[in-house]
Parts: structure tokens; C-alpha cells; sequence
């Protein structure tokens, strides 16, 4: 080389490199490899040529530029116009590519003479202009040619976008490419797709609205908002599909959500009343599908409460109406009510689960409805002492009977006997078992629950009717799962360990008192089971009762063996609930009758005068047993109905077993028997008692109140022991917490827990703070 | 138990001719019994739970064992847990303040 290259020289012959790269025309590596020395040469040998270079070079890229244009508006049609803008752009966008290349060293170098001075810009330039050249190809484009005609481009994309909605096909690449020059065109390093957003974005977003809005009311008024549901599923998911391909999907640009968002708007939020008023119906008629519909669309605006107010307020009038229709038939009867109930719940459960995916919401909307259900009083109610405190007076307050018909209905699941049990197989009396635990969670008052539970399950152990001891043992492990309260489920744990120790004492009383030490020759068929009190339901008020003489005489016996094997003990004997087989002897036959006690005690007045005819008087006298226990253990016995003939006679007639009075006459039915298929049986086996009786009517009462004292001081604790952990706190937020602690077994009125904070603020447990009359400050 | 008595008193000459002809004769019989510890309090003095009930700890361990009950010569008694506790600190009973020497421990 004779003598430095200036610009002047080597120009010619850079400029025709650069058109042919811009023309994409073959360019032979020799002068590919010319340009890069020709621009290096220059630069190093003048840098001051450096901004010659560029402008010479924006000035043929501003030609080629304006060339392409006028290429491109020769076309007046649409789609070719798009078409001859798209293959201009791509051809440009490709040499976009290419054309930087040579120039990379002097941008660099320009780079560098400005940096020297200023250290600290230097690397936030050099990044900024490594782009430089291609920066100068995009924005020319976008100046000379963009400009002028993006609308016309973006109007004749949004037009072929329409088309493609009424149903024409075209070359999608068409939109394609539109959409990819304006977000090509990052013209503002900021924000990079700001000519995209603005411009073509917009456009989509406002057509596609603006579009639809004319559809929509005129699809619903032909159509009707049934198939409009699945008109706007349908569009909504046709939009999306769209919406990928034509719009740019990078994150920053968010433009797919964006525009379901619009559309959203456009097909759901403009209807949603009217969408809305079509649920109850679609719920009554399960319409899975279309509900499924309902909730994906109002989903996608966010607020799904019309949907799930429908639900509840559905499920709640289902389950009162399906009440109030069985109002005579289901108070007597748990299992109808149960069944009910756990239909509903299982229905609804399908619903939530195959219309709304076990939503959360939907979930919840569920619970809250079944809770209203189960706690509501409007169709039948147990009337509760109305204060915790006892001996208040007799005002009463009511509670959904809801947790007595579920423990009713586990007992009819678990009795020997029942006829309901009998229909099942064990397989599903556990799973029937299970349901009963599924609505007991929305039970308010548990503890109602747990009281009649226990009273049942102690019938049963002690009656030994429990269908199996193991699965009874497995309910309890399950009760405890579904929170029922520690202190219940020990105590019902106990009771079960109590039948085994017991099981044990009666081999070992049998090993030491043998028969044939004693004169009594029953001994073998006594049995026993001392219980723990602790334990046990209590047994309310003792009746003195005349026992047979065969168990009067065995009693010490035991007394005198338990009294060895255990000390510090005090045993009472529980009449009331003994119970055990006779024989009785008829003309016709010899019958064998479970009995209760009391029952035994009537029967065994006849064996001194077999065939007198007593007075209610005498046999109060010889049974020892109160009146109205008397009248009652009578009724069962002279009008029993599951029996045609009856084993006792008695006259006067009478309607109730409490008009049985001092003259009423009773006698024994000789010519009893019991007929089986037309024939008269010789034998036979009958259970006298019906539901063993476990305490005295005034022992209900008494237990309501022991209930309604019992709520009482677990309130009291419970606020003590929030009140300890906080020092301060406000009315709601303790009330709040309260209802917290003690959900698992009641739910505590407000007038109770007012009642409560009263006595502990009276016996200096807390006090109201001074500042603020809602505010309360524990005292130690 | 004077109905019984007078049962007896009627039927004694003759009870074992009438037995084969009696209407109702016994087959089989369960007794049930109530057991509870045979206390002159029925709270324990140092934890305050009802004696027939476990003692608080117990109670709060969930303990499934039985929590027994001990009595003193001074026949006050109290949860054997609790008590075994308290002799740590004090040979003396709680509530009498006699020196706490056990009568017997419930079983």
C-alpha cells in the first residue's frame, strides 16, 4: 500500500458492497472481506472520515429505503400491499443482520474517542452502540417508509384479521409479519415495544372489541343465553388462539392476557346478569356443562360471587324445602333424615366437583350451605336451658336437632338387630359411618353430638347389642380425627378398656366363686361389668328396686370379690340398667325374654301369685319401683308392639301409660304365644326391651342443663386462657378467638360469652380497660 | 328391702315346690355396677380436677393409664401423680398439714 486510503478513495467501491448487501445481491467473499479492511483502513488512517462513513451510509440505506417504498405503494389492493411490504421488510430485515457487520470496528473506534474523556459512560456506550449501524437500518426504515404507511399497513392487517373471523382464509404471514416490523422497530431503547404497543396492539385490541360488541347482543337476542354460553366460550378460546398468533407473546408486552381481558369484557361482563340469573335453574337441572361454561367465563373476570351466592342460597332451599316436605316423617325417623342430608351433600359435592373443579370458593360456598342446613331450627329443635348457670329458671333455648338424629342414626347403623342394619353389608355401614362424620363437621354444637353418641354407645356395650366391638372401637379413633374433643374421646377410649378389665374379672370371679361352693346354681350365668364412673355417662337418680331373689343373693358375692382386687373403691350397683333373660312358662309354651330390671321386677311379682290379678298399688309395693317408672315399665310390658298378644292383661283400658292408675288391674296371659307364619310357636326368643333406659326423665333435664353449665365453664377457660396469653384485647377479637377454641364442641352464643365475661369481670379474673369500654385487661 | 321380706316370708314353706311351677324363671342376668373412689372430697386439693377424673397432668398427656388416687392416715386423698409431686417439696398433707404418711393406694 502506496500511501493511505482516504474515504474519498475507497468510498466508490465501499458504497457498491453496501448496495449489493442491501439489494441482497451475491456478494463475493473477496469483497465481503474488503469492506471490513477498507472500513478499518479508513478509520485508523482518518478519524475524522468516520462520520463521512455514516452519513454516506445513511444516505444509502435512506435510498435503498425510499426505493422499496415506492415498490411497495405501487399496490392499492390490501393484501398485496402487505405482501409487498412484508417481503421489502424481510428482505431488509435480514441485511439488518449482515450490514452492521463490517461497521462493528468503528463503532467501537467513535466509541472510543468519546469514552477517553468520560471513563465512567464508557461501558454503558459501548452496549449502546454496538448496535449502532443497525440502529441507523431501523430507524431509517421507520422514518422514510413506516411512518407514511403503517397505517395503511395496520388497517389492512386488522381487515384481513376480520376477515379471518367471518370465516375467509388467508396467508396469516401476512399479520405475522406486520406484527413482527413493529415490534422489530425498537426505536426507543427504553421502551423497546413502544411503537408496537401503541400502534399495532392498540388496533387489535380496539378491532377485536369493537367487532365483537356488534356480534354478541345480536347472537343473544337470536339465540337465546343458553347457546350464548357456548358462543362466548367458544369465541373467548378462539380469541386466545388468535391473539398467540398475532400478537407479540414476549412477557413484557403482556398482550394475550390483555386482550382476553378486553374480550372478557366484551362477553361476560356485559351479561353478566343475565348469565347469572340463568344459574339457579342450570343447578337445579345439574346442567354440569353449562355451569362448567358459566364459571369458566365469569372466571375470567375474577369475581365469581354471583355464581357462588347461587349455590348456597340453591343448596340451603334444597336442603330446608326437602325438610319441611318430610316434616312428620323425618323427626322420628334419623335414617330418612340422615339419608337426606348425606344425598344432598353427596349431590352437590358431584356438582362442585364436575362443574366447578373443586374450587376452592365453590368448596367453601358448599360448607357455609350445609352448615345453615344442618344447624337450622325452623323444621324441629331441642330446646336447651337458656342459661348456663343451674336451677335457672325454665326458659329454654333452641338448637337444631341435627346432632341427635346423627348420633341416632350411628346407633340404628351399629345395633344388633335394627332393621337397618340388616340391609347392609359391614363394608358399608363403615362407609355410612364415615358420611355421618362428614356432616358432623358442620355441626355446631357438638357437644349434643357427643352426648347422645355416648348415651347410645353405652347401650349398646352394656345391652352387648354393638354389631362389632372393633368397629365401634375405630369410630371413636375416627371421631377423634375429625377433632372431636381429647377429653371425650378418652373417656369413650376408657369405656372400652372398662368391658375388657371386666371381661377378665368375670373369668377370675367364676375361677374363685364356683358354683357349687354357693347354693346358687345360676352362678354360671352371672355376669357383670362394674364400671368406671369417671368414665361413663352418669346414671342420674338411683331406683330402689325389689330384685328376684337369685340376684339379690349373688350380689354380695361379687361385692366381696371386688372389694379384694381393688381398694379405695366405693361400687354402686346400677339397677336400672342390669338386664338380663327369663323364661316364661305359658299354656302353649316355654319363651325366653330379654329384660330390663325393672321389668323382671313386675314379671317375678307374679311368681308368688301366679295367677292373682294385681293392683298398680300392689305392684308398686312389691317392685319398690317409683310411679311413673312404674307406669312406664307396665306399658312396655302390656302393650308391646311388636307383639300381637301381649304378655300381661290389664283392664281398665286405657290410652297412655299415664293414665294407668291405683284400681288398674293386671294379670298374665296364660294362652300367650308367639305365632310365626301361621303356626304356633313353642319357643321363641323375645327382646323386651326397647330402649334401655339409661336415666330418668328429670336426669334429661338435668343432663340439658349439665350441658348448658358445662359450655359455660369452658367459655369461662377459654377466655382466661386468651386473656392470659394477650394481657388486652377487644371484644370482637376475643369473640372471634373464642369461637375459635371452642368450635370443635360448641359454638358459643353471644349471650353467653357476654354472660361469662360478666361473672370473670365480677370475680376479678379481667377487667374492662379504662380508656376503652370494648377493651379488656386480664387480672392476674 | 321389705317387699323382699315379705316375699320370703310367703313364699319360704313352699319355695322349692313352686319353683318348677313358677311363671318366670331367671335364664341369664348382667349386672352393672358404677365404681368411684371412696373419697370424703371429691377434688383433688393440689390440682383441682374432681378426683374421679385423672389429674391434670394425666389429662393433659392424654395419659390412657388410669391415674389412681392415695389416701393418707389422715384419710385425705388425692391423684397418687399429683401427691408424689407434692412430698417432693412438703411431707406434709396439703389440706391438714399432718405428716403425710400413706393409708393405702387405690387399685
Amino acid at each position: 500500500m502506496n500511501h493511505p486510503a482516504t474515504f474519498q478513495d475507497r468510498w466508490p467501491q465501499m458504497k457498491r458492497v453496501v448496495l449489493k448487501i442491501l439489494r441482497q445481491e451475491p456478494t463475493s467473499q473477496v469483497e465481503w472481506q474488503n469492506l471490513f479492511t477498507d472500513v478499518y483502513s479508513v478509520s485508523t488512517w482518518y478519524p475524522a472520515s468516520i462520520t463521512e462513513i455514516f452519513t454516506e451510509l445513511t444516505n444509502e440505506i435512506t435510498r435503498h429505503i425510499k426505493q422499496a417504498q415506492e415498490r411497495v405503494l405501487r399496490h392499492d389492493e390490501d393484501s398485496a400491499l402487505l405482501k409487498a411490504y412484508i417481503h421489502e421488510w424481510s428482505k431488509f430485515y435480514e441485511q439488518c443482520e449482515y450490514l452492521p457487520k463490517p461497521f462493528v470496528r468503528i463503532e467501537t473506534n467513535s466509541n472510543g474517542n468519546t469514552s477517553s474523556s468520560n471513563p465512567a459512560h464508557n461501558s454503558e456506550k459501548t452496549t449502546r452502540s454496538t448496535d449502532q449501524v443497525r440502529q441507523l437500518m431501523l430507524e431509517s426504515w421507520n422514518n422514510n417508509i413506516f411512518k407514511d404507511i403503517k397505517h395503511r399497513l395496520q388497517n389492512s392487517a386488522m381487515k384481513l384479521v376480520q376477515a379471518e373471523r367471518n370465516g375467509e382464509s388467508f396467508d396469516s404471514q401476512l399479520v405475522i409479519g406486520v406484527r413482527d416490523s413493529y415490534v422489530s422497530l425498537k426505536t426507543d431503547d427504553k421502551d423497546k415495544y413502544k411503537v408496537y404497543i401503541e400502534n399495532f396492539e392498540r388496533a387489535y385490541l380496539n378491532e377485536t372489541t369493537r367487532f365483537y360488541k356488534q356480534k354478541t347482543g345480536q347472537y343473544l337476542t337470536e339465540h337465546g343465553i343458553l347457546s350464548y354460553l357456548h358462543y362466548a366460550d367458544q369465541k373467548l378460546k378462539e380469541e386466545e388462539k388468535r391473539a398467540r398468533r398475532y400478537l407479540e407473546s414476549v412477557p413484557e408486552c403482556n398482550s394475550v392476557p390483555l386482550l382476553i381481558r378486553r374480550c372478557v369484557d366484551v362477553f361476560v361482563t356485559e351479561f353478566r346478569e343475565q348469565i347469572t340469573n340463568e344459574c339457579p335453574n342450570l343447578i337445579e337441572n345439574n346442567d354440569i356443562e353449562r355451569l362448567r361454561l358459566i364459571f369458566v367465563l365469569l372466571d375470567h373476570t375474577g369475581d365469581i360471587t354471583s355464581l357462588t351466592q347461587a349455590l348456597e342460597l340453591f343448596i340451603v332451599k334444597q336442603g330446608l324445602d326437602n325438610m319441611l316436605k318430610n316434616k312428620d316423617t323425618i323427626r322420628q325417623d334419623p335414617e330418612s333424615y340422615v339419608q337426606q342430608l348425606l344425598d344432598l351433600y353427596r349431590q352437590f359435592s358431584n356438582l362442585v366437583r364436575d362443574a366447578f373443579l373443586n374450587d376452592p370458593r365453590f368448596l367453601t360456598s358448599r360448607d357455609k350451605a350445609f352448615q345453615k342446613i344442618i344447624n337450622d331450627i325452623s323444621v324441629f329443635q331441642l330446646d336447651m336451658p337458656a342459661r348456663a348457670t343451674r336451677g335457672a329458671t325454665r326458659t329454654t333455648l333452641a338448637e337444631s336437632r341435627c346432632p341427635e338424629l346423627l348420633a341416632q342414626y350411628c346407633d340404628i347403623l351399629l345395633r344388633k338387630g335394627t332393621s337397618t342394619h340388616k340391609k347392609y353389608s359391614s363394608e358399608e355401614i363403615e362407609v355410612k359411618i364415615k358420611d355421618v362424620l362428614l356432616l358432623l363437621k358442620y355441626v355446631q354444637n357438638k357437644d349434643v353430638f357427643m352426648r347422645f353418641y355416648k348415651g347410645s354407645l353405652t347401650r349398646r356395650l352394656i345391652l352387648d347389642t354393638s354389631i362389632d366391638n372393633e368397629l365401634e372401637e375405630s369410630i371413636v379413633i375416627q371421631l377423634r380425627d375429625v377433632g372431636m374433643p381429647a377429653e371425650f374421646i378418652l373417656k369413650l377410649q376408657q369405656m372400652f378398656k372398662d368391658l375388657k378389665l371386666n371381661r377378665d374379672m368375670n373369668e377370675e370371679f367364676r375361677t374363685v366363686c364356683p358354683s357349687s361352693r354357693n347354693n346358687n346354681t345360676m352362678m354360671d350365668s352371672f355376669s357383670f361389668k362394674i364400671l368406671s364412673a369417671a368414665a361413663w355417662p352418669h346414671p342420674g337418680d338411683k331406683i330402689d328396686v325389689s330384685l328376684p331373689a337369685q340376684i339379690e343373693d349373688v350380689l354380695p358375692e361379687i361385692e366381696e370379690f371386688y372389694k379384694k382386687k381393688h381398694s379405695g373403691r366405693k361400687l354402686t350397683w346400677y339397677h336400672t340398667v342390669s338386664n338380663g333373660q327369663l323364661t316364661f312358662a305359658s299354656k302353649t309354651g316355654k319363651y325366653d325374654l330379654d329384660v330390663s330390671t325393672l321389668q323382671a321386677s313386675i314379671l317375678f311379682a307374679w311368681n308368688h301369685r301366679p295367677i292373682n290379678k294385681l293392683t298398680f298399688s300392689e305392684l308398686k309395693l312389691a317392685t319398690n319401683i317409683p310411679e311413673n317408672e312404674l307406669k312406664k315399665t307396665l306399658w312396655s310390658l302390656i302393650s308391646f308392639a311388636k307383639l300381637k298378644q301381649q304378655l300381661i292383661c290389664y283392664e281398665p283400658h286405657v290410652q297412655t301409660h299415664q293414665d294407668l292408675n291405683d284400681i288398674s288391674l293386671f294379670w298374665i296371659n296364660y294362652d300367650f304365644t308367639i305365632i310365626r307364619a301361621g303356626k304356633i310357636q313353642t319357643r321363641g326368643h323375645i327382646n323386651m326391651i326397647q330402649r334401655l333406659q339409661l336415666n330418668t326423665e328429670k336426669g334429661r333435664e338435668e343432663e340439658n342443663e349439665e350441658i348448658m353449665f358445662l359450655r359455660g365453664e369452658r367459655t369461662k377457660e377459654a377466655i382466661v386462657q386468651i386473656m392470659k396469653t394477650r394481657q388486652r384485647m377487644n371484644n370482637a377479637q376475643l369473640q372471634t378467638e373464642l369461637i375459635e377454641i371452642l368450635k370443635n364442641m360448641f359454638v358459643p352464643s353471644k349471650k353467653l360469652i357476654k354472660e361469662m365475661i360478666e361473672w370473670l369481670i365480677d370475680h376479678r379474673y379481667m377487667a374492662r380497660s379504662e380508656t376503652n369500654i370494648s377493651e379488656y385487661v386480664y387480672v392476674a | 328391702m321389705s317387699t323382699q321380706s315379705t316375699n320370703n316370708n310367703t313364699n319360704n314353706p313352699t319355695s322349692d315346690v313352686v319353683t318348677s311351677s313358677v311363671p318366670f324363671t331367671l335364664k341369664r342376668w348382667n349386672l352393672v355396677g358404677i365404681w368411684s373412689w371412696d373419697v370424703a372430697h371429691d377434688v383433688c386439693a393440689i390440682c383441682r380436677t374432681a378426683l374421679s377424673e385423672s389429674c391434670l397432668r394425666c389429662q393433659a398427656a392424654s395419659n390412657l393409664q388410669e391415674c389412681i388416687i392415695v389416701w393418707g392416715t389422715c384419710n385425705h386423698s388425692f391423684h397418687n401423680c399429683c401427691m408424689s409431686q407434692w412430698v417432693k417439696q412438703r411431707a406434709q398433707c396439703p389440706l391438714c398439714q399432718t405428716d403425710w404418711v400413706i393409708n393405702r393406694i387405690g387399685q
